[in-house]
């Protein structure tokens, strides 16, 4: 499931936003050392359009450089808050935006590469999650009418629910479509099917139990 | 003992230089390898003596603890040891090789000529570890295995029971990243048990590292002999400027046996501080940072130059094989500098792009 360590950050586009201080400077010098296109910005480019493109985002969590930053000027970036202060009323920000790792004042050079191996591996991470999220979320809602066509095959073609279900797993293999797609399709609710497809659904169901030709297309999906 | 010996040499030589601008008064401080000692050494010269330019460090852990005192203090460390990268400090100058000069060229001179099957042991600290992690993954590359892989703490001389275990397996190469006594116990029980086992040692199973050096070799007696390393420098390079620094040594240190590559990096990193504190007018620190930046010296192992962007030095990777006489046969050395890449970016740490350039010697 997780993939390997993200270590090689050149050609990634950094986006700094900070007021002009040394600490701004080390993090740009730095960020240039480990091989980063660096951008510099007093406040955030939000009202940029099209937003320009960025792989990386440090903000200065004190100064309220952040405070024009929302979701849509930054889709799903890494962040990482360079904090000086830790009140709670500042944290609470870097907790809201997410950071996935952060710098403490004063910046030094040490320190850097690891909190941008830590967002970037951090935010691999969570993109996984995310994908892993919306892939359970799909399948889920699709529950509901996978168990009616299940119920469907068992009722009309007399099939018995684990061969009801096997056929519409095969038939959504075969298709390389969603099983919830697939028990659509079987439902006669999904959008139209070629007639050669329709006929494989008729003349692949005979009477309770597999033909050969279905035989022959678990065998060569398993 | 040689990084100090290789600065006084430098020292002694800018000094008596006649019309030379900038003369050099030393003070020196043993911290006796213990980390206290260091930080309070650096203490001592840093706000005692209000120095701006410190020669020194050789462990990774010893410079971590000063350089936070070397930014308190606007002060430069000139660190003259190879080590394990991933730093970029803007108060440290660094005359070692970095790891794209030391294992990475070790790494494919070993996948090339030996095998993909490798034994790491090594001492229990990041230099082992951060080398093996490179050789590990540059194996895993190119399909082969780890064979093994042990680490044993510093100082640790019980190595029977590993050195049994990699004869066994018989890898194609042994890498080792042991150091002080554990290296030469190691050496000296692996030539013997390779012995017994008739496994022609040089050959079918070298043993492989990126810090042995003519210091040691002495030490290890009957089994000096046909082990690998990677290095910037050996003390056969052929060179006007490795004669003349050879010389000096022998006439002044020859009772530390041959130069080796930690004596000729402190004398390179005298000698740069010397030539950006002549460029920079100055001894300041600011000032003579700025003007190490892309500095060039022609070093007892050639041309070396500072690194603009990270201050690391632009070198020429070899690989030796040591001799019974405590010197190395240089068997490969690379054409032209390689460029000092601290975090491992610019060059994958496995592909052959460099291979064309690589000639062999011997």
């Amino acid at each position: 499931m997780s993939g390997a360590m993200l270590k090689n950050f050149r050609g990634l586009r950094a986006l700094v936003i900070m007021a002009p201080d040394s600490g701004r400077d080390t993090l740009e010098r730095t960020l240039i050392k480990l091989g980063l296109e660096v951008s510099i910005s007093d406040v955030p480019p939000c009202l940029a359009d099209p937003p320009p493109a960025f792989d990386v985002v440090f903000f200065d969590a004190d100064d309220g450089a952040d405070l024009g930053m929302d979701s849509l000027a930054m889709p799903d970036l890494p962040l990482i808050a360079v904090i000086g202060s830790e009140a709670p009323s500042r944290l609470a920000r870097v907790i809201r935006h997410r950071a996935a790792s952060h710098i403490l004042k004063p910046v030094r050079s040490s320190g850097i590469f690891t909190a941008l191996l830590l967002a970037m591996n951090e935010h691999a991470a969570r993109a996984r999650h995310q994908q892993e999220l919306l892939a359970l979320r799909r399948r889920l809602s699709g529950r509901r009418v996978v168990m009616k066509a299940v119920v469907q095959l068992i009722t009309v073609c007399g099939l018995s629910e684990e061969d009801a279900y096997q056929w519409l797993r095969r038939e959504a293999m075969e298709r390389r479509i969603p099983m919830e797609d697939m028990a659509r399709h079987a439902l006669g609710e999904g959008p139209e099917m070629g007639p050669q497809e329709k006929s494989r659904i008729k003349t692949g169901i005979t009477g309770g139990r597999l033909d050969q030709t279905d035989q022959a297309t678990v065998e060569r999906n398993e | 003992m040689a990084m100090h010996a290789g600065a006084r040499l430098a020292i002694d030589e800018i000094n008596a230089t006649p019309d030379a601008s900038v003369t050099i008064n030393p003070v020196s401080i043993d911290p006796a390898g213990q980390l206290t000692g260091y930080i309070d050494g650096a203490r001592t010269l840093l706000q005692d003596h209000g120095l701006s330019h410190v020669i020194g460090c050789y462990t990774s852990s010893s410079r971590k603890e000063v350089l936070p005192l070397f930014e308190k203090f606007d002060a430069l460390l000139w660190y003259p040891s190879h080590y394990e990268g991933f730093e970029t400090s803007e108060n440290i100058v660094y005359s070692g090789a970095a790891p794209s000069q030391h294992i990475v060229p070790l790494t494919r001179h070993l996948l090339r000529n030996f095998g993909s099957r490798g034994w790491m042991v090594g001492s229990n600290y990041i230099w082992a570890w951060e080398n093996n992690r490179i050789l590990r993954e540059a194996i895993n590359a190119a399909g082969g295995s780890v064979v093994g892989e042990r680490y044993f703490p510093v100082g640790e001389t019980d190595l029977a029971d590993v050195v049994r275990q990699i004869v066994a397996d018989r890898p194609d190469f042994v890498f080792t990243t042991l150091i002080g006594q554990s290296g030469f116990v190691f050496l000296n029980m692996l030539c013997a048990a390779a012995k017994a086992a008739g496994i022609d040692l040089p050959r079918e199973m070298p043993a492989a590292s990126c810090s042995l050096s003519e210091a040691e070799l002495p030490l290890l007696g009957e089994s000096a002999a046909g082990h690998l390393s990677s290095s910037v420098y050996f003390s056969t390079i052929a060179s006007p400027e490795n004669r003349q620094f050879s010389q000096l040594w022998a006439a002044r240190f020859a009772h530390l046996g041959q130069p080796s590559a930690d004596a000729e990096s402190a004398y390179v990193a005298v000698h740069l501080l010397a030539r950006a504190a002549a460029r920079a007018g100055s001894g300041d620190f600011e000032a003579v940072r700025e003007a190490v930046r892309g500095l060039t010296f022609e070093a007892p192992q050639g041309r070396v130059t500072v690194d603009a962007d990270n201050l690391h030095c632009w070198m020429r990777p070899r690989i030796g094989r040591s001799r019974s006489d405590g010197t190395f046969d240089i068997l490969m050395e690379h054409p032209i500098a390689v460029r000092p890449d601290p975090y491992l970016i610019w060059a994958s740490e496995t592909e052959d792009s460099q291979s064309l350039d690589i000639r062999m010697i011997q």
